[in-house]
């Protein structure tokens, strides 16, 4: 049975170029985006920055209202049925805000336990079960000002749950948090998946998706440009290598001449402490590791690896090509 | 509902009293206002009227907390993220709203205290309650109309960013309007609607009237009076506002 089902939801937003010209800009954030998870699910939503992930979550969490398009979460209408919505899904967001920092972790919950009308009964039952689950216990009472941006994370994710929700959905949990609180947040969100939940999870992390998830969805430009599970994702890309060589200063005509090579499909580059790493994709035969060294010419070379297609190749491709 | 207000008060009141800037404002403040009521009035020998004016500066410290300090609040909430989980929350936004503005309003009960010690340390001011019981019910009466007077001006922060500013610029109006500077009597025939329908024109009636002598209950019916009106309005006003924002997506700041 499908929990969320979206069809071809749309979202402009607008806003004034100007205090004082009439003029108004349109950003057109989703251009028709569709699909839909399962119970007991972890579904997630990969995309860039700026690709629509947040705006749908808002959508889904009844915090905004779409343009146009049909969105149904739990069977309810998010945009006209949010009273009965908001006490059945819990909405958990990465980053340093929406926690009240000069009160204490625990007031934090007392508060929130309360809005989202926990039981007076059940409520301190709850809370301390909640402060073992999420590695909080004994550091309740000091205030969250005081807290790591991983001890904040675990927090959030503690209020999400207050209410017992059926449906979660996360906005990105690990962004920012170092490789360990990540982990362990991983953790937590794996065990609530074997718990039965069902999960929406949007994150630019590939691995994350890779590790967590069921089935994902690459959202760039506002459009779902692919989805299904991680394997067939993979998959569609898994025909050929992947070559990575690390350089020191290549400018944009080398890797033109770069793109311009037989069998090469795609020429991408990141930053990797000191050095430029150049990701060439090759199509499946195509031995390239000479040619791309000779394009490479008069260039310092570093590293030199060459390697089967990943998930995070598999996006790169997929949000290169929208 | 009653839970999450009660809960939404306390935690609020823990807030400020935590904040370095609004304790030190509520120490300092009464000392600025209560010299300019002192010196304005020129009445060191009605020891009656001194005592008038501490009042009223207090009244002015109640809605001065409630414009600004929650309207800041309530901004800061936006920016700290935590506007869009009380929107997202099952309960109606006037239950985690409101208990922001009262309180703020109750906050400023602190700054009563302060403004009658100053008032009474720096200007001799004499302190004396003619009817306790009335008093006893006038405050909370002030605090609430104040704060729910406070609840239909957030209604607007909730949509508009800039809300707050216009906010900061309703403080003085609203005083003078009120009467909480100097007589309303000082002031032309048509302001006297106007003060009316504002909480703070009762709200400083009945405290006055309480600790003076007068018909203080009359000004507290008023108070409960405008207090329900102001609540009327506010539901109207956040659920049609609330509506505006997620079309709008105002919430959160970009």
């Amino acid at each position: 049975m499908a929990v969320v089902e979206v069809e071809d939801l749309r979202r402009v937003y607008r806003s004034r170029t100007s205090t004082f010209k009439r003029g108004l800009k349109e950003v057109e954030a989703l251009r028709g985006v569709s699909f839909s998870i399962e119970q007991g699910e972890l579904f997630g939503l990969l995309g860039p920055n700026g690709a629509g992930k947040t705006t749908t979550i808002k959508i889904l969490t009844t915090l905004l209202l779409p343009t146009s398009g049909r969105a149904r979460v739990l069977g309810l209408d998010p945009a006209t049925q949010h009273r009965e919505l908001r006490s059945r899904i819990g909405y958990v967001f990465g980053g340093d805000r929406g926690l009240y920092d000069r009160l204490s972790g625990l007031d934090n919950l007392k508060f929130f336990a309360d809005v989202y009308r926990v039981p007076i009964r059940e409520k301190s039952h709850r809370i301390e079960e909640l402060l073992d689950t999420v590695g909080l216990r004994g550091r309740e009472r000091e205030r969250v000002e005081t807290y790591s941006r991983g001890m904040r994370q675990r927090l959030h994710i503690a209020r999400g749950l207050l209410h017992d929700p059926e449906l979660l959905f996360f906005d990105e949990p690990t962004i920012g948090l170092d490789p360990v609180g990540a982990r362990e947040l991983r953790q937590t969100v794996a065990g609530l998946r074997e718990a039965g939940k069902t999960i929406l999870l949007t994150t630019h992390y590939m691995f994350e998706a890779d590790e967590l998830c069921g089935r994902v969805a690459v959202i760039a430009g506002g459009r779902i440009v692919a989805q299904g599970k991680p394997s067939e994702l993979k998959a569609a890309v898994s025909e050929g290598t992947v070559v990575e060589i690390e350089t020191y200063g290549v400018d944009e005509s080398r890797l033109d001449r770069l793109r311009a090579l037989d069998g090469v499909k795609s020429v991408s580059t990141e930053t990797r402490d000191q050095a430029q790493v150049v990701i060439v994709q090759a199509t499946a035969g195509a031995s390239l590791v000479q040619p791309v060294l000779a394009a490479l010419d008069g260039v310092t070379i570093g590293k030199v690896v060459s390697r089967e297609p990943t998930l995070e190749d598999a996006y790169v491709e997929l949000v290169r090509e929208a | 509902m009653i839970r999450v207000f009660v809960t939404g008060v306390r935690l609020q009141l823990l807030q400020l009293m935590r904040s370095g800037f609004d304790i030190s404002a509520m120490l300092v403040w009464p000392i600025i206002l209560a010299s300019i009521a002192f010196y304005l009035l020129d009445a060191k020998e009605s020891p009656r009227l001194l005592f008038a004016a501490a009042l009223g500066t207090a009244v002015m410290m109640m809605w001065a907390q409630v414009i600004v300090g929650a309207g800041g609040s309530l901004d800061n909430q936006r920016i700290f993220g935590t506007l869009e989980l009380l929107v997202a929350a099952p309960v109606p936004l006037v239950a985690t709203i409101g208990p922001i503005m009262i309180g703020a309003g109750a906050f400023g009960v602190y700054g009563l205290v302060v403004t009658l010690l100053w008032g009474r340390l720096l200007f001799g001011i004499p302190i004396t309650i003619d009817n306790w019981a009335a008093f006893a019910v006038a405050l909370p009466s002030c605090v609430i109309a104040i704060g729910l007077l406070g609840l239909i001006a957030a209604s607007t922060f909730v949509l508009y960013r800039s809300a707050f500013a216009l906010g900061i610029a309703m403080q003085y109006p609203v005083w003078i309007v009120c009467g909480l500077l100097f007589p309303l009597s000082l002031l032309p025939s048509w302001v006297g609607p106007i003060s009316w329908v504002l909480a703070p024109t009762w709200g400083f009636r009945a405290i006055r009237e309480a600790a003076l002598g007068g018909s203080a209950w009359s000004s507290i019916g008023m108070c409960w009076v405008v207090s329900i009106a102001y609540l009327a309005i506010s539901l109207v006003c956040l659920t049609y506002f609330e509506r505006l924002a997620r079309a709008r997506a105002s919430f959160r700041l970009a």
